[in-house]
């Protein structure tokens, strides 16, 4: 289907209840503008090839639209060479997009840092996890404080394969990401760790979709949002495990640190379970400053400020604790603890 | 006896909670290098003690005073009571997801000593302090009291006591649920700190008492001391319980 065909999603959509589709879409929602291609660049380790194959979910309006904005398309595909590849897309212009393809044959952590100046960003990831492979993907928005973003993810988990998924968002004005995973062949296995900082205006809008389509399959999704200012984090889950798809094993964690009275955090897990023996558990908490934990900083001469901000820069670290892979662990940790450093020096 | 070997005087403290009394009437004075035993059934208003003397918000002073090294603290923040040399061991120490023990313990020690840390005469002195404590160096990179035993919370807060090196230590049912090991251990981290210190170790149980030789032995009851004695009361307490103390006496230490 093409973008001018479609229309614009109805906010009784689950996906565009928080972030209506006029308010991502870079000018008016009837036109396609032009875009520049987004930079990508190798930093460390790997190597990058023109052209990417564009995955395009039809029913979806944000995959169909960034397809036919173009800008760059590149694929990589890890050769066994490197533990992590650091990656970095940069931004330009008025409008920029891109497309990255992944695909993951060695065990291996690859972390994009996307960065740069546009007003708008649009960038597509797709990927795939080949069996037995155990490899991690982390994206770091670090894009200006006034950027809009439009992302989405797409990743295929093979046969015994274990994907590690991290999210840092730290960029960015309004940010609306979508991502999908599938697990489609027995003893895959995905955890995805999110950990989004909400200050001034910020608006961060996060669907997850997690598909189990076969037995034997496990997930984990843990989604931290420490939101301050006037900031509205949001986080969709929607997990589905197939019919037959027994033995199955799920768990979605959405929590929110509220920093200040006009802060907004929404946490909506959504399961559609057609199996019969599955585990899948699925929770939310909201709540401010925890104050038994702010005395302890405090009882151990930390002052107000740096307690908070220590609990906050925990809180959010947290959120990674569920992922194995200690080079992507530790890159986004540091990128996190240099974030909160600068906002602290103000 | 000189003002500065005065570290903690409370002087006919009321102390409510959600206009709950709890403390009443209360006096206490410890002097550097004693070692002070609060006893007392559940309830009695041990913990609460230690955590208005340590400046907690939720505890209102309805009447009377608390003096840290002649100095009334009653206005003074937490942060500041630490700064000043004050420590309270928690009976049940907050975990803090994402926070590094080594991180924590740094920032700490910087915040109360208030001078930024010599990388290596800091690490000589953690490893010191750890080996005192027999503690194992992956409790560094793990989060603060993050699945933590019992026994690992209680020796983590003494590693900081011994780290802080205050000049008044608070110990609130340090010893629960510790092992025989532990117990000798944690009462060994004490008495590193206590001939420098005023300590006030809050207790049910007599057996750290065998580590640990008290200079004075306090028991409460409805919020107020109603008998002192020297370590024997610790004893007799441990073998009769408290129905024996009927009739409350007024006692200054």
């Amino acid at each position: 289907m093409k973008y001018a065909d479609m229309a614009v999603p109805s906010r009784a959509l689950h996906l565009w209840r928080y972030t209506p589709w006029a308010r991502i879409h870079p000018t008016k929602v009837s036109e396609v503008p032009d875009a520049n291609d987004v930079q990508f660049d190798v930093l460390e380790g790997g190597q990058l090839i023109e052209g990417a194959p564009r995955i395009v979910d039809g029913d979806d309006i944000g995959r169909v639209f960034l397809s036919e904005l173009g800008g760059s398309a590149w694929t990589m595909e890890t050769d066994g060479q490197s533990d992590i590849i650091h990656l970095q897309a940069v931004t330009s212009g008025e409008n920029a997009v891109g497309h990255l393809h992944l695909v993951m044959n060695h065990d291996v952590a690859v972390v994009l840092h996307l960065t740069g100046q546009s007003e708008w960003a649009g960038l597509h990831i797709t990927g795939t996890v080949n069996a037995n492979v155990r490899a991690a993907f982390g994206l770091v928005n670090e894009l200006s404080p006034k950027g809009k973003l439009l992302h989405c993810e797409d990743w295929t988990i093979g046969r015994d394969a274990t994907l590690e998924l991290a999210g840092l968002s730290i960029g960015g004005s309004r940010c609306k990401s979508d991502v999908r995973s599938r697990l489609t062949a027995s003893g895959g296995a995905l955890s995805q760790a999110i950990s989004v900082h909400g200050s001034g205006q910020r608006h961060v809008d996060h669907h997850i979709e997690i598909h189990h389509d076969v037995h034997h399959t496990n997930s984990s999704l843990n989604i931290h949002a420490a939101c301050d200012d006037r900031s509205h984090s949001i986080a969709t889950g929607l997990l589905t495990i197939a019919e037959d798809a027994n033995h199955c094993d799920a768990s979605q964690v959405f929590k929110n640190l509220l920093l200040s009275e006009r802060a907004r955090a929404e946490a909506i897990p959504e399961l559609e379970v057609l199996a019969d023996e599955v585990s899948a558990a699925h929770g939310a908490a909201s709540a401010p400053v925890d104050q038994d934990q702010l005395h302890y900083l405090l009882s151990r001469g930390l002052d107000d400020e740096t307690a908070v901000a220590l609990l906050i820069e925990g809180f959010m670290q947290s959120g990674f604790s569920s992922l194995e892979n200690k080079a992507l662990v530790d890159e986004i940790q540091n990128r996190l603890a240099m974030h909160l450093e600068r906002e602290l020096e103000g | 006896m000189s003002v500065t070997d005065e570290v903690l005087r409370v002087e006919n403290l009321h102390v409510s909670v959600d206009d709950t009394p709890i403390l009443n009437g209360m006096n206490l004075t410890i002097n550097r290098g004693e070692i002070h035993v609060v006893m007392g059934r559940n309830g009695a208003g041990k913990s609460t003690l230690a955590s208005v003397v340590m400046g907690h918000p939720d505890y209102e002073i309805t009447s009377g005073s608390i003096f840290y090294m002649g100095t009334n603290i009653d206005e003074m923040t937490v942060f500041e009571r630490a700064r000043a040399g004050m420590f309270l061991s928690f009976q049940y120490p907050a975990v803090i997801p994402g926070v590094q023990v080594g991180t924590f313990l740094k920032k700490s020690v910087q915040s109360v000593h208030d001078e930024p840390l010599k990388g290596r005469a800091f690490r000589k002195e953690l490893n010191a302090a750890m080996a005192t404590l027999e503690m194992q160096k992956s409790v560094l990179s793990r989060y603060v009291n993050d699945g933590f035993s019992g026994g690992e919370k209680k020796r983590l807060e003494i590693l900081q006591m011994l780290l802080l090196k205050p000049t008044l230590a608070l110990l609130d049912e340090t010893d629960s649920g510790l092992d025989i090991d532990a117990l000798r251990i944690v009462a060994k981290g004490i008495n590193s700190v206590a001939p420098q210190a005023g300590c006030l170790i809050i207790t049910h149980y007599q057996r750290l008492l065998d580590h640990v030789q008290p200079h004075y032995v306090h028991v409460m009851i409805d919020g107020t001391i109603v008998r002192t004695g020297g370590p024997e009361l610790a004893l007799k307490l441990e073998e009769q319980g408290y129905d024996w103390l009927e009739e409350p006496q007024e006692v200054e230490a």
